[in-house]
């Protein structure tokens, strides 16, 4: 066959019903020093090799279907994060968790799974808000004081070029650990395509305005403890989201 | 599942790049739940502890078909209890260093001086500093007779291990050749040795590395004295009763039947090769004279097809790679390889599960399963003619010609493919400029037969895309070349110039090695134990990594060189035929008899049919087994003794 018969061949291939599970997943241990893409490839072949009926994205380099709400950086550890797998058939929301888990490299968890329609908005738009926890020696002081200020600007790379940005309206609201560890907080802020703050420019103007030297800004444990879509305070969880139905034209 | 702390902070990680070497965790790996019972309650282990040590980092070890194998092999049996260890990389070697913090290993982060055993992988000669480096490490004396009863014994194996001289000083035991059996029975040595500490006749570190002599396949360096004469060569003789004189190789006989990796471990970062390998056979038949490769891995021994099938349908399922090697040094050449190919395509079928071909040999059908695998357009068809004149590829035994290569792009430019890459060595022996010219010429007859595809067609055509790419020629042991002279670095900048200023055209692009690293290739290839102090000290003075071009210094390694009254030119001149070579002690199975009479072939422009053909008596037969003992298959054809 030709190679441009080959390409049209590839790229015409009707849409397929897609059921997705929508997991809610934690990662710990060794696996919080991957990076999003190597993370995703990590689902990827565990879902490989649970023999679970994925659905491929079309054109030349079929990819599973498997969508992140957010990426997450290397050296951030997950209590609550979530995914979109597409399936090419109904599966068992409870078989799905077991066959995953069984398959995943240590460290990665699915927690639950819920079977939604093929979603009208992806996982990714909906997202608005994170939280997380920071723990570190003198965290809980360094923290309020951020709060306290009217700016925190801090330097970013963007696309090979440094970026000076003001991340002090992207910090929503700051409480003590739910544990009552004193040296740890719980806070919110932006999270998504529109508004989105990593936890290492958290960390780096806490450094730069509040007197955190670098060696604990940089031991600092980061967990994402949730996602969320809404707006503050009136937020819900992202597996708790009504989904609506995508609808697909007929050709 | 236990956790194990890492000897890092998170800070440590942070600052480093790709932490994720650092973690471990993967998928696949094996860690013995009752070797760590027995250390916590009795504080020590009747397992031996095997550190698999792959001397580059994380991302090329983990690409490593030996590291699997041989982890599983370990692993597979009841009294060994294997762990990978990587070279870090300078970021990470320096925290390591100034926190003093000893290097561990990748399961249970244990210090690698915890061991019974540390097992170098070694696949090019450039890793050896990177040794040096991981023993400096883990804080265990780098001289094989400076460490004691206490002290891990240091081993090593790989293809390189057949010259093994320049590190003889490091390695208290070496492996020659395919290990799966060997290195079980070096470890039963191993443990019997630790087991007598504890009894009233210990085994001394002395006695174990004289038992460990005894099994075949195995040098222990120490054991060896070497004398160094301008005429009459170097010469290695053993220094005690009991120990061989010659070492010969160890192989596998029935593919078939020994232990292959179908759960490896799978790395949870992307990796150099990032996909599962399926290994078809071992040796090669075609007895190209420059490839090392081609002779140390004779005879020619491939897998049947069923249990090949299995392999491979084991691995897809048990890795979740979307893409499967099948390896081999030439994996057209393999007996079944339609049926094998097709077969594993039709298994995968729906799975989204690629075939990865390196080394295919091009005609009608390897094209039309390259169509059937390509996931990308991406991808081109490669070629290595090696030399540019069909005079020069007579002289390597390179048995392909320009018919071939030229009918078989005819093919791939009427079926739309448009990228080839071709791929040629520089500095061969006998090589003038007019051969140097003639890959060029190649190129340019090339790109006319694609204008020429597309006007007889009358269809339009993609851009052209040839690229031409040459490496340099290093004489290596065990290879009729194994005498040849190499080009000094002068004169392969001047073959390298006339060849780029002839390739000017915008449909062909020219990439070229790196000349440094050849010229110290060759020393090390073709070295003897007098490397071993240049080795220390340019490791001393913070040389290692030489693999990396950015962090190869050549002028720095000459000073030292120097420094020991050595010279370039004592390794890279041309060998006598007379002389004793510092590689003889060792045997691969092929004669040197063999190996000089190919060599005077070559001079003669005269080639060697391949071992499918016919016999060439090269001494393999010695082994019993492979290709040598198959029945006829064609009329008229031999394949039995010299």
């Amino acid at each position: 066959m030709l190679q441009s018969e080959l390409e049209k061949k590839m790229t015409m291939q009707p849409h397929q019903t897609a059921y997705v599970q929508r997991c809610t997943f934690a990662r710990s241990g060794p696996t919080i020093y991957l990076g999003h893409l190597d993370l995703m490839t990590c689902f990827e072949r565990a879902a490989r090799r649970a023999r679970l009926p994925i659905l491929y994205s079309q054109g030349y380099n079929p990819r599973p279907e498997m969508v992140f709400a957010l990426p997450l950086g290397v050296g951030i550890e997950t209590w609550k994060d979530y995914l979109d797998v597409s399936l090419d058939s109904p599966f068992d929301e409870e078989e799905f968790i077991k066959a995953m888990n069984t398959y995943l490299p240590q460290g990665i968890r699915i927690l639950k799974s819920k079977s939604i329609p093929e979603p009208k908005d992806s996982i990714m738009s909906i997202v608005t808000t994170a939280s997380y926890r920071f723990e570190a020696k003198g965290i809980r002081a360094a923290m309020e004081k951020a709060f306290s200020m009217e700016t925190l600007e801090v330097e970013k790379v963007a696309k090979g070029k440094v970026k000076t940005t003001d991340i002090r309206p992207l910090l929503i609201s700051l409480s003590q650990a739910s544990d009552g560890n004193p040296d740890a907080v719980d806070f919110y802020c932006g999270a998504g395509s529109e508004k989105n703050v990593r936890p290492d420019l958290i960390l780096a103007s806490l450094m730069k305005y509040c007197g955190m030297d670098k060696d604990t800004a940089e031991n600092t444990r980061v967990i994402r403890t949730g996602l969320f879509s809404g707006t503050y305070p009136r937020i819900t969880p992202i597996d708790e989201v009504k989904v609506q139905k995508k609808v697909i034209p007929q050709a | 599942m236990r956790d194990f702390a890492l000897p890092l902070s998170k800070a440590d990680l942070m600052r480093v790049e790709s932490p994720a070497r650092y973690v471990g965790g993967e998928y696949g790996a094996v860690i013995k739940e009752d070797m760590l019972d027995e250390l916590e309650k009795e504080g020590k282990t009747s397992y031996l502890r095997f550190a698999f040590c792959f001397p580059d980092i994380y991302e090329i070890g983990m690409s490593n078909l030996a590291l699997q194998i041989l982890y599983h092999v370990l692993n597979e049996s009841d009294f060994v209890a294997c762990e990978r260890a990587f070279s870090p990389w300078k970021d990470m070697d320096a925290i390591l260093r100034e926190k003093k913090i000893p290097l561990y290993s990748m399961e249970t982060k244990t210090p690698l001086s915890k061991f019974d055993v540390l097992g170098f992988s070694l696949g090019y000669e450039m890793c050896y500093t990177n040794v040096l480096q991981m023993l400096d490490l883990s804080q265990i004396p780098l001289l094989a007779k400076e460490r004691g009863e206490n002290d891990p014994i240091i081993c090593c194996g790989g293809p390189v291990t057949y010259n093994i001289e320049p590190m003889a000083d490091f390695f208290d035991v070496v492996m020659m050749g395919e290990g799966e059996e060997m290195i079980l029975e070096l470890c039963e040595k191993i443990r019997d040795y630790k087991l007598s500490k504890d009894t009233d006749h210990p085994i001394t570190r002395e006695e174990l590395l004289y038992n460990c002599a005894q099994i075949e396949g195995v040098y222990v360096p120490c054991f060896y004295d070497v004398s160094y004469s301008k005429e009459t060569g170097t010469s290695v003789k053993p220094n005690r009763e009991g120990i061989p004189e010659t070492v010969t190789k160890r192989i596998i006989k029935d593919l078939d039947t020994v232990l292959y990796p179908t759960n490896p471990v799978v790395s949870n970062m992307r990796v150099v090769h990032d996909r599962s390998y399926l290994e078809v056979f071992r040796g090669c038949i075609r007895g190209c004279r420059f490839c090392q490769a081609g002779f140390i891995y004779r005879p020619v021994r491939e897998k049947s097809e069923e249990v090949l099938h299995e392999q491979g349908c084991l691995l897809e399922r048990n890795t979740g790679y979307d893409e499967m090697g099948l390896l081999s040094l030439s994996t057209s050449d393999y007996t079944q390889f339609p049926k094998l190919a097709t077969d594993l395509l039709e298994t995968f079928e729906g799975r989204h599960t690629s075939l990865s071909l390196p080394s295919l040999r091009l005609d009608s059908f390897s094209l039309d399963l390259m169509e059937k695998v390509q996931s990308t357009r991406k991808s081109g068809l490669t070629f290595a003619p090696e030399a540019g004149t069909q005079r020069l590829r007579d002289v390597i035994n390179k048995n392909i010609r320009e018919e071939n290569i030229f009918s078989a792009l005819e093919l791939a430019f009427e079926g739309g493919w448009s990228t080839v890459k071709l791929y040629f060595m520089l500095g061969l022996p006998t090589e003038t400029d007019e051969d140097v010219l003639g890959i060029a010429d190649l190129a340019k007859r090339i790109e006319q037969l694609y204008y020429d595809v597309g006007r007889r067609t009358g269809r339009k055509m993609r851009k052209l895309e040839i690229t031409v790419s040459t490496s340099l020629f290093i004489p290596k042991p065990f290879t009729p070349f194994q005498w040849e002279k190499q080009d000094t670095k002068e004169e392969l900048i001047r073959k390298q110039r006339l060849l780029k200023d002839n390739l000017r055209s915008r449909n062909i692009r020219y990439a070229w090695h790196d000349f440094d690293s050849s010229v110290w290739e060759v020393v090390l290839a073709r070295g003897d134990r007098r490397l071993s102090p240049v080795l220390l000290e340019g490791y001393r003075s913070g040389l290692f990594f030489d693999a990396w071009d950015d962090q190869f210094k050549l002028p720095t390694w000459l000073e030292i060189l120097e420094k020991h009254g050595l010279k370039v030119e004592d390794f890279s001149r041309e060998y006598s035929e007379e002389e004793t070579l510092s590689w003889e002690h060792i045997s691969v199975g092929v004669t040197k008899k063999f190996l000089l009479s190919e060599r005077h072939k070559a001079h003669a422009e005269t080639t060697t049919p391949s071992c499918r053909e016919k016999c060439s008596g090269c001494g393999v037969t010695c082994f019993g087994v492979g290709e040598c003992f198959k029945e006829k298959v064609k009329g008229g054809v031999s394949y039995a003794a010299e």
